[in-house]
């Protein structure tokens, strides 16, 4: 065998004497996607981080093609064909693909005024070349910031293969991205592969990582836990290594749902110009109704809108029959109504804030009189709601809640409501960037919510998420309820279809 | 962890009263007079003006405001007592100089919150408005402030005694001045509205998605700070006679410098009282120790930026926004 393009060897990694690299091997072969699986905090992030020249190692050796290198800085790394493509893409959204692909190294026109000129047909020629290297049709003409997400995406691993980039870090490059959005990236990603590009590929979702690796390489708690070929591991086997326990596959064990329960939350003719339109559904008390539909279907500003975080134009909402006129957030607490936003870092949390000031954030009244609060009041109900969700924390609940991991923070929002005492619940993403584990944490808590009778209402783009937590399934197309599911006769297939308009 | 946080904090405050006493030390050696009781007494009353506005502006900026409109506002507020006087009756006068500083603040605040223009902005354009106000309202002339008539005799001695009197040797505007820190501390600590203003400067929009009134929150802010300036504008026209629409210079000024350097954040969010009346008292012993040595209002002033300046670095590298290489790796190191 000949000698691989990147081998990292014993890679030793520790921050102020917590070690979170221990002995961990890497190799990659050119032409290869290799998945970097493990939960956050199992140190992937670091490694990369160490391959890319943004940390240095304790000990270990990174050889590239057989020739030990030493990167001080990321600068290093892509000199070396070393190319990180982030979640968050670095591009200027007024200047044009082409303009953007060769930014800093613009083609210039020939002749003294090279200096001054760039010449403007030559660039846009290159930058068809480099297009149709990877089958992609983006006109070059057209500003970034007309691309959707994937489409940026592409130009920036274009641009990083235009530059001699040998091997790509994508950190979960499908966060954003709708299912044909992602097949489109995988496509690039193939052919990448044919021209020997290697391809370290990050991401939570394991269906995703058996459609495209070669072989997977699991860390847990910084150490190597295994690297295999994707041939001799299963989902299951993969969440056993990453979270070092045995996972049971999800049992969907959904209580019968009672036909005689109460509405809890009924939505009719609600609409919102060019954004949704004509939308009634209800939902039990007791019951997971779930929202599945693409990126930009309109699910969210629903959400919003029923909660009142953003204005609807007609129709109504009527919360255990009451029809209740929600205009701000303040109009859906009143009505019963808890809102857990899809990015719980910006939208959901003060970070700044203690665990318990999170908690109480949106019910001052049992916890105060004339507006002082009662301290004791405050810790006992925060305990109470700590210990019923199972909030795990290092320090007690003083602790800024910037400090606590993403399912943890995600449950310091959740338990937020509930102290509020709402009726109707309404989860936007719920476990977005939230571990394995974590994860079926959460499904379990809002089982047991709904069991009490919160009637709970899910917007996920993650459709096994929603096939096995929901009730009933609704799916939203271009603003639209195309069709309803029941939890017996819902299917990947079905759902998918119907969420992209019956055109699938 | 809950240790760590506790100490840095708390180093914060100690930081500030070492400060504080280098710059007591350096003063009072500098000069005799600086120790003396009746320095001392001057020292406080000096520093009332800013005390008392910057309580309130540290809630405000707490919460991700900024209020550059004070000091004016305490000029026009004084001037309406001093243009009022006759026609009202003095207490009349008083109450309306109240209203004003009120309206002043709420106008600032639902230009903030409704019309959606920055802080920075909105409270600026107030500050030449204010003062303009200010100049219209008195002819541009020092307006006095005492019985010409002789026919309201107690009224007038009431007023004055606002300013003059003491309790346990200390003048009234003191005592009102550590009154209202005393209570912004427990309001902020311990009530929904300081809660509110924490939670809001951390971070608004959660705040509004936790069902939060954040615009009524926002705008009680800076009513009271407006009200804050009145406050103290009317200490200050009882304690000079006078209503000058030139009054409290580059009060504003102070006031944010004293709040920042107590280390409240300019981005909201953080912030303690505590930190602002060790920051107030910095300045004024500061400002006083100048004085005594003669030195020239200019040099004051030059003083009085670079702290400002100063507590802003401060202010960048507690946040870590500090662009430089080294402060930057430092960063790195600390959050892994």
């Amino acid at each position: 065998m000949s000698v691989p393009l990147l081998e990292m060897r014993a890679i030793h990694k520790a921050f102020y004497g917590v070690k979170v690299l221990q002995d961990v091997p890497l190799t990659l072969d050119r032409g290869e996607v290799l998945a970097l699986l493990g939960e956050n905090g199992a140190g992937k992030s670091t490694l990369i981080k160490i391959l890319n020249g943004d940390y240095q190692l304790d000990s270990g050796q990174i050889f590239l093609e057989g020739q030990p290198v030493y990167f001080k800085e990321p600068r290093d790394a892509e000199a070396n064909g070393i190319k990180m493509i982030y979640q968050e893409l670095h591009y200027a959204p007024d200047l044009s693909v082409a303009e953007n692909l060769f930014i800093g190294n613009l083609p210039r026109v020939a002749g003294p005024l090279g200096r001054f000129l760039i010449d403007w047909k030559q660039m846009r020629q290159d930058a068809k070349v480099a297009l149709a290297l990877l089958n992609v049709d983006i006109d070059p003409d057209t500003s970034m910031r007309d691309l959707t997400v994937v489409e940026r995406q592409i130009v920036e691993i274009i641009k990083a293969i235009y530059a001699d980039a040998k091997l790509l870090v994508m950190d979960e490059p499908t966060a954003a991205l709708t299912p044909p959005e992602v097949e489109m990236l995988f496509d690039v990603v193939r052919r990448l592969r044919e021209k020997g590009v290697a391809i370290i590929y990050i991401s939570h979702r394991l269906d995703e990582i058996f459609q495209i690796a070669q072989r997977v390489t699991v860390l847990r708690d910084g150490r190597h836990v295994a690297t295999k070929p994707m041939s001799e591991v299963s989902p299951a086997s993969l969440v056993e290594m990453m979270v070092g326990r045995e996972i049971e596959a999800r049992q969907v064990e959904l209580a019968e749902q009672n036909d005689s329960a109460e509405v809890a939350l009924e939505i009719r003719q609600l609409r919102k110009a060019g954004v949704f339109e004509d939308i009634s559904f209800k939902v039990h008390s007791g019951e997971i109704v779930s929202i599945f539909g693409l990126l930009g279907s309109g699910q969210i500003s629903l959400t919003r809108s029923i909660f009142g975080a953003e204005r609807y134009d007609s129709g109504s909402i009527f919360v255990y029959g009451q029809e209740k006129h929600i205009r701000k957030p303040q109009d859906g607490k009143q009505a019963g109504i808890g809102f857990v936003p899809i990015d719980r870092k910006v939208r959901g949390l003060v970070l700044g804030m203690s665990v318990r000031k999170n908690l109480t954030l949106s019910n001052w009244k049992n916890l105060s009189r004339l507006s002082f609060f009662l301290p004791q009041t405050e810790r006992q109900h925060s305990q109470s709601w700590i210990d019923a969700l199972g909030i795990r924390m290092a320090g007690g609940m003083e602790v800024p809640v910037r400090f606590l991991s993403g399912g943890n923070q995600q449950k310091v929002v959740l338990a937020r409501w509930l102290e509020a005492n709402v009726k109707v619940l309404i989860l936007n993403e719920p476990t977005w960037g939230v571990d394995v584990g974590a994860r079926s944490d959460i499904y379990d808590q809002l089982e047991m919510l709904a069991e009490k009778g919160l009637a709970i209402l899910v917007v996920s783009s993650d459709i096994q998420e929603v096939l096995s937590i929901s009730h009933r399934i609704l799916t939203l197309y271009k603003g639209r309820l195309t069709a309803e599911f029941n939890h017996t006769e819902a299917s990947q297939d079905k759902v998918l279809n119907a969420a992209a308009g019956g055109v699938l | 962890m809950r240790k760590v946080l506790r100490s840095s904090a708390l180093q914060e405050v100690l930081a500030l009263i070492i400060m504080l006493a280098l710059i007591v030390v350096i003063m009072a050696s500098a000069s005799h007079l600086f120790l003396t009781p009746r320095n001392l007494t001057n020292l406080l009353i000096d520093s009332t003006t800013v005390g008392i506005i910057a309580v309130f502006s540290t809630m405000l900026m707490i919460s991700g405001g900024l209020d550059l409109s004070v000091a004016s506002t305490a000029a026009l507020c004084g001037v309406v007592i001093g243009a009022l006087q006759v026609s009202l009756g003095l207490w009349s006068a008083v109450l309306i100089a109240l209203a004003t500083g009120a309206l002043v603040g709420l106008i600032n605040g639902l230009l903030v919150t409704f019309v959606g223009i920055n802080p920075l902005i909105t409270t600026l354009g107030m500050l030449s408005i204010a003062r303009g106000l200010a100049f219209v309202f008195s002819n541009g002339l020092t307006i006095p402030v005492f019985d010409l008539s002789g026919e309201h005799m107690a009224a007038y001695n009431a007023f004055a005694r606002l300013s003059e009197g003491r309790w346990l040797g200390l003048p009234y505007p003191v005592w009102v001045m550590l009154l209202l820190f005393v209570l912004g501390l427990i309001v902020l600590n311990l009530s929904s509205y300081g809660r509110a203003m924490y939670a809001i400067g951390g971070n608004e929009e959660a705040s509004q998605l936790a069902a939060l009134a954040v615009k009524r929150y926002r705008l009680a802010a800076y009513v009271l700070s407006g009200l804050s300036a009145a406050l103290a504008a009317v200490f200050l026209t009882s304690r000079l006679y006078a209503a000058d629409p030139r009054a409290a210079p580059g009060v504003e000024l102070t006031v944010i410098t004293a709040v920042v350097l107590g280390g409240t954040s300019l981005a909201g969010g953080q912030g303690n009282l505590l930190g602002t009346f060790l920051g107030v008292l910095i300045l004024s012993s500061l400002l006083n120790g100048m004085k005594l040595q003669s030195t020239s209002t200019e040099l004051q002033n030059i003083v009085q930026g670079l702290v400002l300046l100063l507590a802003v670095a401060i202010d960048q590298v507690r946040n870590g926004n500090l662009q430089f290489t080294f402060f930057k790796r430092w960063q790195k190191s600390k959050q892994t």
